[in-house]
């Protein structure tokens, strides 16, 4: 009999969490743990084990090969570029306090594509080979040049499944920008920081940017419906606010997502926020109200189930494996493959943040130009550090097959890679989602229950799971 | 119904294999119309003279058929612009599932030859499907017809319908080669527990022998759909074969949830084994959830959309071959018609009265 090495994490009092390298799990007690860890597994243990794909006979029987097949899945293998995130301007209407890429003024030059930029990215276009692509144009404020918008998506007519979002202030909804806007394959991605009030705060600065704000964001919500349209919160961890006025922001406005992200950790944020470095207890204890507080409303109000999206990404991939789109959170997380970030000089970055990075000054992560290409030293160098499946923290942790690998993250923060992992905030930061996440799934109250089935898309509830006694 | 075996004379001296075409565009293997009168069409080509009867011949444009002169008779082996075209490799089978629709034969027409023409004038990219009986009692001739079509037709896709009680371990590199990804292997498994999965395919040792296939497909990265027929005898096991199926299988392209078909061993054991849905649903869509939750994609096949909760709809899909489709008389206020499987040819007539529109 082959009994799988498990990996094993207190979860809630009395209890501990099972897992694989493959991912699968269960909860068992101490007393369970005793008899693995001392060989001394009773035939009940054995057959609970095997029943979850545990144990087998031999390396020869199907129980194996699915835990291989299994394990192989939890591995990220990007196949073609299929995603590009576009910066046609770096110029911006508005000046955010926590702007993530040090905008440039609106009258600014020099910080649009050029001619040369706009076709080198028609031509990658061309070249691309997907079957469906997916286009995010950011900014700066993107919508400052729809000229160079309608023509990356016009030339994108020969692909039969292709998405683009725009990701914008809504300041301005003039005629070029609806056109754009009427697309029925163009959604919005916008910023909501909660009221009014701290909107203004943190982004719009004036009034009468605060009413057009909001004024543009009604207007296409009633005209689209909430299924196009998206927005981000960015909050300050040291002053988040109140979970009831942020939850009603996106509950009134029929927005189901929410993504609840603390500042982001580049450009101007930067300089303004030295304090955002430790992000404390308090902004974890923040983050479990407010999902908590969205619990509750999803019981008592059935006619919409609001999520907060990261849980919602960390569940799916607790569950099911092959969630590895979400570019933030996969493992390996290979650096310019499927997709690329192509600045507005046309100098590409792996990431979005890795553009941030070098904006402020802190470290060039640039590895490439659209025009002459990014299979480079740089990425070479870079992409030996994608993966977390070596690391001697994560090997040891339940929730590797789970969680990933970021290391423009460690770059900003840190200025290296080689921090321990466990002291890393990427590390603390999904222990902690994690632990939460388990605890939410093995918990009994019906209202948890209910919102799981929800997030997890499921038609009924929450099937029962695993438990070892 | 569509008729799939039409009335056809030839003065041809052995059967072939030939596309009718009602125009005159060129090719090889083609048979033009040359006159249409009294019900009767008249086709020539490099192989002969055919005269069908019954059909007019925009039903007939572009079908690809297996003529018999010895027989009278054209089959219509791959039907223009049908998505169910499928061939029956063999009538023959080594298990006797209680609810068999085409329950087994004794006799084998090895036709791979005639199949092997018939997929080279297939339409392009089209999904044909291979069927029996139990295609893989021949399983070198089965596997030697695959590898040569799609050498030849790399746009084509084969979906297999198989018992899988025969893959063996040497066959692994076979299998892992890059033709086999046109190839989906469609197979059946009925319940975790192997006695019952064993009672309803009339065959003991069936369910471990099926794990060991299964392990093979896995090793050699083939594409597996696994398909249950919901009966009496394993509607409340459904949720331990989720369990299973979500722990073992998960390599599984789709798990394909069947509704029973009233003909072959299921018309004379109807009451035994059918289960309505619309009376009880609550054991399936425990199974689908778990499925869902664990990432192993639900189908549910033969379900006409009205006998499913609406959480669960989307899952029933238009599954019934357009040949042997029929529906009820309300069906035609229905909102949901054209994305409904409907009903069997064959289906009771009174519970086609019992149809709620949606
Ligand atoms: S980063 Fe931390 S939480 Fe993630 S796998 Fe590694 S040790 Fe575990
Ligand atoms: S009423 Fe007819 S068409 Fe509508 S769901 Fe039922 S069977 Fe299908």
């Amino acid at each position: 009999m082959i009994v799988l090495p498990l990996r094993v994490r207190p979860s809630g009092k009395e209890s501990l969490l099972f897992a694989n390298d493959a991912g699968q799990f269960f909860q068992g007690d101490r007393a369970f743990l005793r008899r693995y860890a001392f060989d001394e597994l009773t035939a009940e243990d054995i057959s609970f084990l095997s029943e979850r794909g545990q144990a087998f006979d031999d390396i020869d029987s199907l129980g194996f090969a699915s835990h291989l097949h299994g394990c192989a899945r939890r591995i990220t293998s990007p196949t073609t570029l299929d995603y590009l995130i576009l910066v046609p301007t770096l110029r911006c209407n508005l000046a955010c306090s926590y702007c993530q890429v040090s905008r440039a003024s609106l009258e600014s030059r020099g910080y649009d594509w050029s001619d040369e930029t706009l076709a080198a990215v028609l031509t990658l276009i061309d070249r691309l080979d997907a079957g469906a692509v997916k286009l995010e144009f950011q900014g700066g404020e993107p919508t400052l040049r729809p000229d160079l918008i309608a023509s990356v998506i016009e030339r994108c007519e020969r692909f039969a499944d292709k998405s683009f979002v725009i990701c914008t202030n809504l300041s301005c909804l003039d005629e070029d920008v609806m056109r754009i806007f009427d697309r029925p394959d163009v959604l919005i991605s916008t910023s909501l920081d909660g009221s009014e009030f701290t909107h203004q705060q943190n982004r719009t600065a004036t009034a009468e940017k605060t009413r057009t704000f909001f004024a543009n964001l009604e207007f296409v919500l009633d005209r689209y419906g909430p299924d196009k349209v998206s927005a981000l919160p960015t909050l300050d961890p040291l002053n988040p606010p109140q979970v009831e006025t942020l939850v009603e922001a996106f509950a009134s406005r029929r927005l189901p997502s929410i993504y609840l992200r603390p500042i982001n950790y580049q450009g101007f944020a930067r300089k303004r926020h030295p304090d955002s470095r430790a992000q404390d207890d308090r902004w974890r204890e923040y983050y479990e109200s407010f999902v908590q507080a969205i619990i509750a409303r999803n019981w008592s109000d059935p006619s919409i189930v609001l999520e907060e999206t990261y849980l919602s990404l960390c569940l799916r991939r607790i569950f099911q494996p092959g969630h590895d789109r979400h570019v933030d959170l996969r493992n390996p997380n290979p650096v310019g493959r499927d997709y690329i970030v192509i600045d507005h000089d046309g100098v590409v970055y792996p990431t979005d943040e890795a553009r941030m990075l070098a904006r402020s000054g802190v470290v060039d992560l640039a590895i490439g130009h659209v025009a002459s290409g990014w299979d480079t030293e740089q990425r070479a160098v870079l992409d030996c550090a994608s993966t977390n499946q070596f690391d001697p923290d994560c090997q040891r942790c339940t929730y590797q097959p789970f969680c990933g690998r970021d290391l423009v993250d460690d770059l900003a923060r840190y200025g290296r890679i080689d921090v321990p992992r466990r002291e890393t905030e990427f590390c603390r930061r999904h222990l902690h989602v994690f632990d939460f996440a388990f605890r939410l799934i093995y918990s009994d109250d019906p209202a948890t229950r209910y919102s799981l089935a929800r997030w997890l898309d499921l038609g009924g509830d929450l099937p029962d799971l695993a438990v070892s006694r | 119904m569509i008729p799939l075996t039409l009335q056809a004379r030839s003065d041809a001296p052995a059967p072939f294999v030939t596309r009718l075409s009602c125009s005159q565009a060129g090719g090889v293997d083609v048979s033009r119309l040359q006159a249409e009168a009294n019900d009767t069409l008249l086709f020539a080509g490099d192989q002969g003279l055919i005269e069908i009867v019954g059909q007019p011949s925009a039903a007939l444009d572009g079908d690809v058929v297996l003529v018999d002169p010895g027989a009278e008779s054209a089959h219509r082996l791959l039907r223009a612009g049908s998505r169910h075209n499928t061939l029956m490799v063999t009538e023959r089978c080594d298990q006797l599932c209680i609810m068999c629709s085409q329950p087994p034969k004794k006799t084998h027409q090895d036709r791979f030859a005639y199949f092997e023409r018939a997929c080279l004038l297939a339409a392009h990219g089209e999904t044909i499907g291979l069927s029996g009986g139990e295609p893989t009692l021949y399983k070198e001739r089965l596997l030697a017809f695959l590898e040569y079509v799609i050498e030849r037709r790399p746009d084509l896709s084969f979906h297999v319908l198989t018992n899988g009680q025969h893959f063996e371990e040497a066959e692994i590199d076979r299998l892992a080669d890059r033709r086999f990804r046109n190839v989906v292997w469609g197979i059946p498994l009925y319940a975790a527990e192997p006695s019952l999965h064993d009672q309803i395919v009339a065959k003991s040792g069936a369910f471990l022998r099926l794990e060991r296939s299964l392990r093979h497909l896995i090793m050699a990265g083939a594409r597996v759909e696994l398909r249950t027929v919901v009966l009496q005898p394993n509607w409340t096991a459904l949720d331990a074969l989720a369990c299973h199926v979500t722990t073992y299988l998960r390599f599984v392209e789709q798990w394909s949830i069947m509704q029973l078909e009233n003909i072959g061993f299921a018309r004379g054991r109807w009451s035994a084994l059918y289960v309505d849905p619309s009376a009880e649903f609550g054991p399936l869509a425990q199974a689908i959830d778990r499925a869902l939750l664990f990432g192993v994609r639900p189908a549910l096949f033969n379900f006409p959309r009205c006998s499913v909760p609406q959480p669960y709809r989307k899952f029933a899909i238009a599954s019934i071959s357009d040949w042997k489709q029929k529906f009820a008389p309300d069906c035609c206020s229905c909102a949901e018609r054209s994305d409904c499987s409907g009903f069997f040819e064959w289906h009771p007539q009174e519970l086609l009265e019992k149809v709620v529109p949606i």
